[in-house]
């Protein structure tokens, strides 16, 4: 009896397995089998994400899939950590392409420094590392392909100097302590500030969080620190480095009823900063090209595989976005969420 | 239970073998799939094994611990948050430019300080270890955060960081790196403590009727109590490997990790209503689910479809544990 149903556990599981992943077979194993010279040789690639769920990725996956059908001679594995923003399911992801011998790996890491070992041991057997998004600490790479966010931050500072002729009361507000992008935003933006003399920064040293919710609650109390005495704002213009920041301080201005009185320029987007763009409540969004992020990555891989040395450093655009230039076809492109 | 001894042991040999074939035929359907562009099935390779068996050393570690709490009719869910906390511990100590040694014990205690601090409040005040681990799984997670400073603590590569290394070709007639070895003594360990000592036997006892056992003179708080020490002492050791791993001690991370570890003992024979459970079933428990998870990913099978098909055998195991106990009952 108990031999029995032991027994039909291994076959239930073995049909399980079969039914779960049957339909995905056919586009699973590649059928390349190495032949035709190094020119027209199928490359294997792995592409691995910080998360799969988010809209930003999902631009990612678009991009390298433009390139995968464009090059043709490329299959592109997009896999993430099973578990959203976990740095142990990357790191074991990064592992398992290193043992199954792909041509290359393409790595958003979650982690400056945990995802340097994975990083490391695939190089050492032989896979190709190339860093999308964001940067990896001590390791040489084939390329690191992202936005220059310093350059983002710098173009977002001179856009809001310019929204205020040059002088008046500027609030910064933070993103978070420790995330690397977004503190290159808020360096170039300061910097942008520094040619301005007649801008006087209220405050600069606070931070929004990692949510909406702490960024609208911080976003309160900024306000409600500088509010003149007749109520009005007496700031004359905000930046925010990354969409939940932006998203947090435009609450908190819709709900003082400033919004649209205030100078305010964000980062990233979403539906909700595209329609407050619309309605002048938000003056600006410098906006990441995340579809040309995963289109380049793959391309500077193939290359790199087939013997030329790419750029160490690619840049893949940041574009400021008004409600003057949002219906342009380039920068409408931008917007719309895959 | 008063059976003929030999058909005990053909029972326990059936549960095992049907585990075994379970095993072998997962891996068998990932060998025949995953072949890589010269057309060699890379599955099976040393390289391969030897990675997997590195992944599963933190579920590994923690589901030994979690399967002496399963058959003594409890339950850990502040496994996850026990271990990011002792990987913050160690790195802070790390960091302070304390000795690793010191680092590592520091970590054990730390594990170790959790495992008392469940196990007291379970004996103390009588709750069900479900509701109290359910409440030190926020309060470890908010004391890793607090030591980290809401960040993760950066440490210099020491020879923790080496624990679980990818072999070089001068070392490969280790066959797996250290931390894996260590995993498998502790292992053989606590299979021969649940089996041959007569605190296993009483363990077994407590989970299997509460009220026989504390009639039959065995002072059944004082087992609880050092059952969930020696779960917090496993789970400082895979807090260690997690901080091995990774190199920073995090606080965010192994998020969700006592499902998995649960998975792995129940999908390993134990049952969560107490009383039934082995080391040896626990291990290729882990097994399984590591070679799911790497076998999945090696095929580059999207999250959702290794989701379910994980998700599934977990419901499959605990259905043949349901079926087990309706007719022994």
């Amino acid at each position: 009896m108990k031999l029995r149903q032991a027994s039909w556990f291994g076959l239930a599981i073995a049909l399980a397995l079969g039914a779960g992943c049957g339909p995905k077979e056919e586009g699973g194993t590649s059928e390349s089998g190495g032949g035709g010279g190094g020119g027209d040789k199928k490359f294997t690639i792995a592409m691995i994400p910080k998360g799969t769920t988010h809209e930003f990725w999902k631009s990612v996956e678009a991009g390298a899939r433009d390139a995968e059908k464009e090059l043709g001679n490329v299959e592109v594995i997009w896999k993430g950590p099973l578990k959203e923003d976990n740095k142990d399911e990357q790191v074991k992801v990064v592992e398992d392409f290193t043992g199954q011998g792909v041509d290359g790996i393409a790595l958003a890491p979650l982690d400056d420094t945990a995802l340097r070992i994975p990083a490391e041991n695939a190089k050492k057997a032989g896979v190709p590392v190339l860093i999308f998004d964001s940067d990896l600490k001590d390791v040489d790479v084939v390329s690191f392909v992202a936005t220059d966010n310093k350059k983002g931050g710098f173009m977002a500072g001179e856009h809001l100097a310019k929204l205020i002729g040059g002088k008046g009361k500027v609030v910064l507000l933070r993103y978070q302590e420790g995330s690397a992008s977004t503190t290159f935003r808020e360096e170039g933006f300061l910097e942008a500030m520094k040619a301005n003399p007649g801008i006087e920064l209220l405050s600069d040293n606070r931070y929004a969080g990692a949510t909406v919710e702490s960024a609208l609650a911080e976003s309160e109390n900024l306000l409600s620190r500088f509010k003149n005495p007749d109520g009005s704002p007496g700031v004359d213009a905000i930046f925010c480095p990354n969409e939940s920041s932006t998203a947090g301080m435009l609450r908190a201005l819709q709900d003082g009823g400033w919004a649209g009185k205030v100078k305010f320029v964000g980062f990233d987007a979403s539906a909700k900063l595209i329609e407050a763009l619309e309605a002048g409540q938000l003056h600006g969004l410098i906006l990441q090209n995340p579809r040309r992020m995963g289109y380049l990555a793959v391309k500077t891989m193939v290359e790199s595989l087939q013997g030329k040395t790419p750029e160490k450093r690619i840049d893949t655009g940041a574009t400021l976005v008004t409600k003057e230039n949002m219906k342009e076809p380039d920068v409408a492109k931008l917007l719309e969420i895959p | 239970m008063n059976r003929h001894p030999l058909l005990s042991w053909l029972s326990r040999y059936a549960n095992v073998a049907g585990l075994l074939l379970a095993l072998a035929a997962i891996f068998l359907f990932f060998w025949t799939q995953i072949v890589n562009t010269e057309g060699i099935h890379t599955f099976a390779k040393p390289e391969n094994l030897q990675l997997i068996a590195r992944q599963a050393t933190i579920v590994g570690l923690a589901a030994l611990g979690m399967t002496f709490v399963i058959i003594s009719g409890g339950i850990d869910l502040s496994v996850g948050s026990a271990v990011a906390l002792v990987s913050v511990v160690i790195a802070w100590f790390l960091r302070a430019g304390y000795d690793p040694a010191v680092a590592l014990m520091m970590g054990l205690v730390a594990g170790a300080a959790c495992g008392l601090l469940n196990g007291s409040l379970i004996t103390g005040l009588k709750v069900t270890p479900f509701i109290v681990t359910l409440g030190t799984l926020l309060i470890f997670r908010g004391v890793a955060k607090w030591i980290g400073d809401e960040k993760k603590i950066d440490a210099d590569l020491t020879w923790l960081n080496d624990l679980l290394r990818v072999l070089g070709k001068d070392e490969k007639w280790k066959v797996f790196p250290e931390g894996v070895w260590m995993t498998i003594l502790l292992a053989v360990f606590l299979a021969l403590v649940l089996r041959s000592s007569r605190f296993g036997r009483n363990v077994m006892a407590v989970g299997g009727n509460e009220q026989a056992t504390r009639y039959a003179g065995v002072a059944v708080g004082k087992v609880r109590l050092a059952v969930y020490i020696l779960m917090g002492f496993f789970v400082g050791m895979a807090g260690l490997m997690q901080f091995t791993r990774l190199s920073v001690g995090d606080p965010t991370v192994a998020q969700g990790l006592e499902l998995d570890v649960i998975a792995a003992v129940v999908i390993g024979g134990a049952s969560l209503s107490g009383g039934q459970g082995s080391i040896f079933g626990t291990i290729i428990g882990v097994l399984i689910m590591a070679t799911i998870r790497a076998g999945c990913s090696q095929m580059g099978l999207s999250n959702y479809i290794q989701e379910i098909v994980t998700g599934g055998i977990i419901v499959a195991a605990i259905g043949l544990d349901r079926l087990r106990s309706r007719r022994s009952a």
